[in-house]
Parts: structure tokens; C-alpha cells; sequence
């Protein structure tokens, strides 16, 4: 391998060719090797046009801004539920229709939240590149 | 691989800027890394549209976890491991019904072009891009360092965190697999001399 990618010192190569001129097996194999990487060697990958890097940031941006707009309002809607519940428990009262939709909208949230964090826990016990380093 | 990013002219005064939250920084480092990140991850993933989203994703995640990032090493390293992890995430939960798009590669210019070359070119490049998607994600993503990002050893064994052994055992298995897939188009290549300029 070293060889074919230039990784080699001059010593090194020269003392590989007189191996290889020696021997019938490595100077297949090597053969086959440089033939793949003659022929990974013309090509590159297409770089996407213009527009495609002008848009990149823009649309990496927007994702970000919702992204965190959106943890926001998860966390307002949670101190939202978190007072609903409190409220609800040290001043019950009377049943109204504001206390049903607010115990309705707990319920949903909690259930929601339930689901996620069993879903994230299969996830991590089932995930096979856990150990790759983030 | 002839899109370049830069990254090594990222100084390490932006680098800090970025670390302490400025997303006018971030805008810099991402458009310094984009180019490298999205080849590698089309690379891995195999398609154009896909390999946008999770390099940006990617970045999303860098920027979140920037308080981790040591100012003192290399962005890209540290930036490629959670790249490659939302890659390969990807890959596992589309096992079976991924999408390869394939105009991907393309001959590298300066060689005559005859209208018939042309078609065996494109239909050449076709070949090896279906073939290194058909490698295992570790042997396609070597070769993808080596001869698209064309990265030295040194600097694959840096970012993957392997040995030099291991980078040339994958590489050679990687190829080994390719010259099994591909026996009749290199095969072709060597007896037309096409490859000469």
C-alpha cells in the first residue's frame, strides 16, 4: 500500500521493486491494486455548483435559529405544564374549563415525554456505534 | 478530490471566537469546512441531497458541543468524528433502502475527450461509484480519505484515530474488494492505456 500511495522513502522503493521483481505473487497483487487506484485516481467527486455552497449556509443557519426556537418553546411549555400541575394540586377548588384543558395538555405532554425518553433509552441500549466517540 | 476547505488556515484566535459563541465566526468556520465535509459525508452516505443535510447537521451538533473542542488541535479531526457518527447513524437506520445517487464522481479534466470516451467515462465512473458504495462503511470511508480527500496516512490515521497499520490493512482490503468488483473496467483501463493523459 505504501507503495502504490507514495508513502514510501526512495530507499524503500527501490528495495520494494527488487522484491517485486522477484516475486511473482506481490507483483500480481500489486498490479491489481495499481490498477484500482489508477482508476480511483482520474476521477473526483462532482463539486455541487454555485448556488448549492450559497444556500448551505443560509438554509445550516435557519435550521439552527428554528432549532433553537424550538427549545424554547418546549421549555415554556413545560414551566407552563409544571405550574398548571402545581396550581392544580395546592389550589384544586372547583372543576372550570380553564383546570380540564390544562389538565388534558399536562397529560398529552407527559405522555410525549414519556414516549421520547423510552424511545432515546431502546435506542442507546440497541445502538451498535454508541462506542464511536461523538 | 479537488475541492479543498481550508480548514488549516482557521487560526486559532477564530477558533476561540467560536468557542466563546459567536455565530459571525461560525459562519466563517463553517464555510471554511463545508466543501470537505459534505464530500466526505456524500462519500459515505452516497448521495447528494442526504450528505447536505447531515454535514449540516454535523455542524449543528459541533456547534453545540464547541466547549469540548480544544483550540490547540486540528477543527477537522474533531469535527469528522461527529460527522462520521451521524453518517453512520444514518446508514444503520436506512439499512436496506438507501439512496445512491449516481453522478457523484466525475474524471478529473485535461484528458481528449472523443464523444465515445465520454460515455465510457461516464459509465466508468458510475461503475467505481456503485462499487465503493457497495464497500462496508469503514472501507468506503478510507477510500474516500485516501484517493478523493487525498489525505496522507499520517493524517487518516489522525482523524479516524487509528494506527498507519490499520489505515493500510483497510486500504488494502478496501482496494482488494474494489479490483474484485471492478476486475473488467480496471482490467479494460490497463490494456486501452487510457488512464495515460
Amino acid at each position: 500500500m505504501r507503495y502504490l500511495d507514495g508513502e514510501m522513502s526512495a530507499a524503500e522503493r527501490t528495495a520494494f521493486e527488487a522484491h517485486l521483481a522477484s516475486c511473482g505473487e506481490c507483483r500480481q497483487s500489486m498490479n491489481e491494486l495499481g490498477r484500482v487506484e489508477r482508476l480511483t485516481g482520474m476521477m473526483k467527486i462532482r463539486d455541487p455548483q454555485d448556488d448549492f455552497w450559497e444556500n448551505y449556509w443560509k438554509k445550516l443557519f435557519r435550521r439552527l435559529e428554528r432549532k433553537t426556537a424550538w427549545l424554547f418553546i418546549i421549555a415554556g411549555a413545560a414551566l407552563i405544564v409544571l405550574y398548571a400541575l402545581w396550581k392544580g394540586v395546592t389550589d384544586f377548588g372547583e372543576i372550570t374549563f380553564v383546570k380540564v384543558v390544562a389538565v388534558i395538555f399536562a397529560a398529552g405532554f407527559v405522555i410525549l415525554l414519556i414516549s421520547v425518553v423510552r424511545e432515546r433509552v431502546h435506542r442507546y441500549r440497541t445502538d451498535r456505534y454508541r462506542d464511536i466517540e461523538r | 478530490m479537488t475541492v479543498t476547505d481550508g480548514t488549516a488556515d482557521i487560526s486559532k484566535e477564530t477558533l476561540q471566537a467560536w468557542k466563546d459563541g459567536s455565530v459571525k465566526v461560525f459562519e466563517e468556520v463553517v464555510r471554511s469546512a463545508m466543501r470537505r465535509a459534505y464530500a466526505v459525508a456524500v462519500g459515505i452516505v452516497g448521495n447528494a441531497e442526504d450528505a447536505r443535510d447531515l454535514s449540516q447537521e454535523a455542524f449543528m451538533a459541533a456547534h453545540r458541543a464547541r466547549a469540548t473542542f480544544d483550540v490547540e488541535r486540528p477543527f477537522f479531526p474533531w469535527f469528522y468524528r461527529i460527522l462520521r457518527n451521524r453518517c453512520l447513524n444514518f446508514l444503520r437506520k436506512r439499512a436496506g433502502r438507501r439512496e445512491v445517487s449516481i453522478d457523484v464522481l466525475i474524471e478529473k479534466p485535461g484528458r481528449s475527450e472523443s464523444p465515445d470516451k465520454g460515455v465510457m467515462r461516464k459509465e466508468r465512473a458510475e461503475a467505481l461509484w456503485q462499487a465503493i458504495q457497495e464497500l462496508t462503511p469503514v472501507h468506503r470511508e478510507i477510500v474516500i480519505l485516501r484517493s478523493f480527500q487525498e489525505l496522507s496516512y499520517r493524517e487518516i490515521a489522525e482523524t479516524l484515530g487509528i494506527s498507519e497499520g490499520t489505515v493500510m490493512s483497510r486500504l488494502y482490503y478496501a482496494r482488494k474488494s474494489l479490483y474484485g468488483k471492478l476486475k473488467d473496467v480496471c482490467d479494460d483501463l490497463y490494456r486501452e492505456g487510457d488512464d495515460e493523459p
